[in-house]
């Protein structure tokens, strides 16, 4: 996963810093989006994952122009761009619905944002034919977006997005009408075509794994405001509020008192984890966020105890439930562990820097 | 998987359903056949006669050989497309304006739109007597500014401007219904590609609702060409339609044949440029309206 982040293999130059500096939106008399901080590296994939209705399309929407943000700041290069309207920015966007223009062909959709561009005719051909090919639709140029599967549409809608050079790729829940192995090729296909050319993209999902299989960093949005922005493994092992937590994977919550810096008291032992931000002063509610995968069971170590409540082979992990006095941990133990019995005391243990612990509200 | 399996497998339901939905059709096909299509037969067989009973093709030769009626012909061509073209000038922006508005406001103004059919016909052309009459506001208005008001009735012009209002509505709900069928993200997708607004509205959403346009002018077309009532009042005895001559031939004249070659002729004459219009349609969109 890192290595992927730190050597892009593009010999481009690099540009597409997008800024938010508070950002915020009203719509319908309510504040969808909330003083929305971020920031971009050039040919970074940031993804704006949450549920339906916590702004990230809002958002999205306000960096491509066709929303006007209530209040905030938003700069592409150090560039002002708030009031610019979309047409006069240079974001390549790809739709939920593809949003290919039904009555041109493949070639003349690819071609419309170089035609915009009042780009000469030989070139465009060469540059549209190019970008087909780079997306696999060679040989697809004369025919129209209802021939096409829903495959192809969105690659030649990720076609007529990138053929413009834009300094931006703003990708709107491009993957949500297809199948779900068509889904996961495809989106491994941009995620690897977005890093060969180096433009920095903005993804909108709600789908927690296609985030954290694509991303470089992940902003977790809910209720119009950023909960955690992380790469993808910070952002998992490390979740920063409950609601990170909870919206992304199998978490075990559990309830503690701080013992100072990532220590703290949970039934009568002391655990460690790594603490969100600011370590919870001595004595405050907090709790600890452990995923399943770094938890293991054993008979060592400072850890939770309890007793083996069931066990369960899942094929690729075994899943594990101990009753401890802090509630059920659940466990996901590789194929080759030791696997406890049922009724089995055991102790539950992590590594510190697996497990995030934050103040309790 | 048994059930889709067993619908799959289909003769055994898709018959009944077959005959299921014609025998609801039937009623409407039963109407059209009797009071359309047989009435139509006897039209046509009735122009090839002389009003004794025997054969000729004499009505025809003496409508195409008159340049009077040529004119006739020419002239309900012209009101009709003019009609059609005024239809499309105020239509297509009221029905911009309309896709725009919360369902509401849209059932409101679609109301707003059909108003003018929920009015006898004589009614309102006798309205727009007085509107467009010498004492009528209009005239008032060009008095008051110290213009001589123009000649607005007996005219073409009258015809046009009361025909449109009737015909308004025949050509926005059409049209309504094709611009509703464009994907909303078009427009935005548009802009993001560097297209001003009136680009987009050139390139995406004209083309995208020349289905919509070309039905609601098909309809508007037809049905002015072969409307009476409004140009018989609001064009007085100058403006010559078809289907006055019609009426004049079945009423007065009495000559029933040359009445409906006529009559034959319009419907010839308005079928073949509906076929253009659809083939051409065809040719461009790929896709059919009608026919």
């Amino acid at each position: 996963m890192t290595t992927m982040t730190d050597a892009p293999a593009s010999t481009e130059v690099r540009r597409g810093r997008l800024r938010l500096s508070g950002v915020r939106k009203v719509l319908g008399g309510k504040e969808v989006v909330s003083a929305v901080d971020l920031e971009t590296e050039p040919g970074e994939f940031l993804t704006l994952l949450g549920p339906s209705g916590c702004g990230k399309t809002t958002t999205l929407n306000m960096i491509a122009g066709h929303l006007a943000a209530d209040g905030g700041l938003i700069e592409v290069d150090g560039r002002d761009i708030t009031t610019v309207p979309p047409h006069r920015r240079s974001m390549g966007m790809v739709f939920q619905s593809y949003a290919l223009f039904p009555h041109l062909t493949i070639a003349d959709n690819v071609a419309f944002g170089l035609r915009m561009r009042k780009v000469g005719a030989a070139e465009r051909r060469r540059r549209v034919a190019d970008m087909l090919e780079l997306v696999g639709l060679d040989g697809m140029a004369g025919r129209h977006p209802r021939q096409l599967s829903g495959g192809q549409q969105q690659r030649a809608a990720l076609a007529r997005a990138l053929v413009i050079q834009p300094d931006l790729l703003l990708l709107d829940e491009p993957f949500s009408n297809l199948d779900a192995q068509l889904r996961v090729r495809l989106r491994d296909e941009v995620a690897a075509l977005q890093r060969r050319i180096g433009t920095t993209a903005i993804l909108v999902t709600h789908d927690q794994e296609e985030a954290l299989a694509v991303s470089d960093r992940i902003a977790v949005m809910a209720g119009g405001v950023i909960h955690q922005l992380d790469r993808p493994q910070e952002i998992y092992l490390r979740p920063a509020t409950d609601f990170v937590a909870q919206f992304i994977g199998e978490v075990n919550a559990l309830d503690g008192t701080a013992l100072g810096g990532g220590a703290c008291e949970i039934a009568g032992r002391t655990v460690a984890a790594t603490p969100a931000g600011e370590p919870p002063a001595k004595g405050a509610a907090v709790r600890v966020y452990v995923r399943p995968e770094v938890v293991r069971v054993g008979h060592d170590g400072d850890g939770l105890r309890g007793t083996v409540r069931e066990t369960r082979f899942l094929g690729s992990r075994i899943r594990c439930v101990v009753a401890t006095p802090a509630g059920e941990v659940t466990a996901a133990l590789p194929y080759d562990a030791a696997v406890p019995q049922e009724g089995e005391e055991v102790t539950c243990t992590w590594r510190p820097s697996d497990a995030s612990l934050a103040a309790r509200a | 998987m048994a059930a889709v399996g067993r619908l799959a497998g289909g003769a055994r339901l898709s018959r009944p359903r077959w005959r299921t939905g014609l025998l609801l059709a039937l009623p409407a096909i039963v109407i059209f056949a009797a009071l359309f299509v047989a009435p139509l037969f006897t039209l046509v067989a009735n122009s090839f006669r002389t009003q004794t009973g025997a054969f000729t093709l004499g009505n025809y030769a003496r409508f195409l050989g008159d340049p009077f009626y040529r004119d006739v012909l020419w002239n309900t061509l012209k009101v009709a497309a003019l009609t059609t073209a005024g239809c499309l000038l105020v239509g297509y922006p009221f029905a911009l304006y309309m896709r725009a508005r919360s369902p509401r406001v849209r059932n409101r103004l679609a109301l707003l739109l059909l108003s003018p059919l929920l009015i006898s016909m004589v009614i309102r052309a006798y309205g727009w007597l007085v509107v467009l009459g010498p004492n009528g506001p209009v005239a008032s208005a060009f008095q008051a500014l110290g213009l001589t008001p123009p000649q607005l009735l007996y005219n073409d012009t009258a015809v046009l401007i009361g025909m449109v209002h009737v015909m308004l509505a025949y050509m926005v709900l059409p049209l309504m219904g094709s611009l509703d069928r464009i994907d909303p993200t078009l427009v935005p997708a548009a802009k993001g590609l560097g297209a001003s607004g009136w680009t987009c509205f050139w390139r995406i959403t004209l083309p995208l609702s020349a289905p919509g346009m070309l039905a609601g002018a098909m309809i508007v077309f037809s049905l002015t060409a072969s409307s009476f009532v409004t140009p018989a009042i609001l064009g007085g005895p100058k403006v010559k339609l078809m289907p006055y001559f019609v009426y004049t031939q079945a009423t007065t004249t009495l000559d029933w044949p040359y009445a409906a070659a006529i009559g034959f002729v319009l419907v010839v004459v308005t079928t073949g440029l509906l076929l253009g219009y659809s083939r051409l349609l065809r040719r461009g969109n790929g896709e059919v309206v009608f026919g």
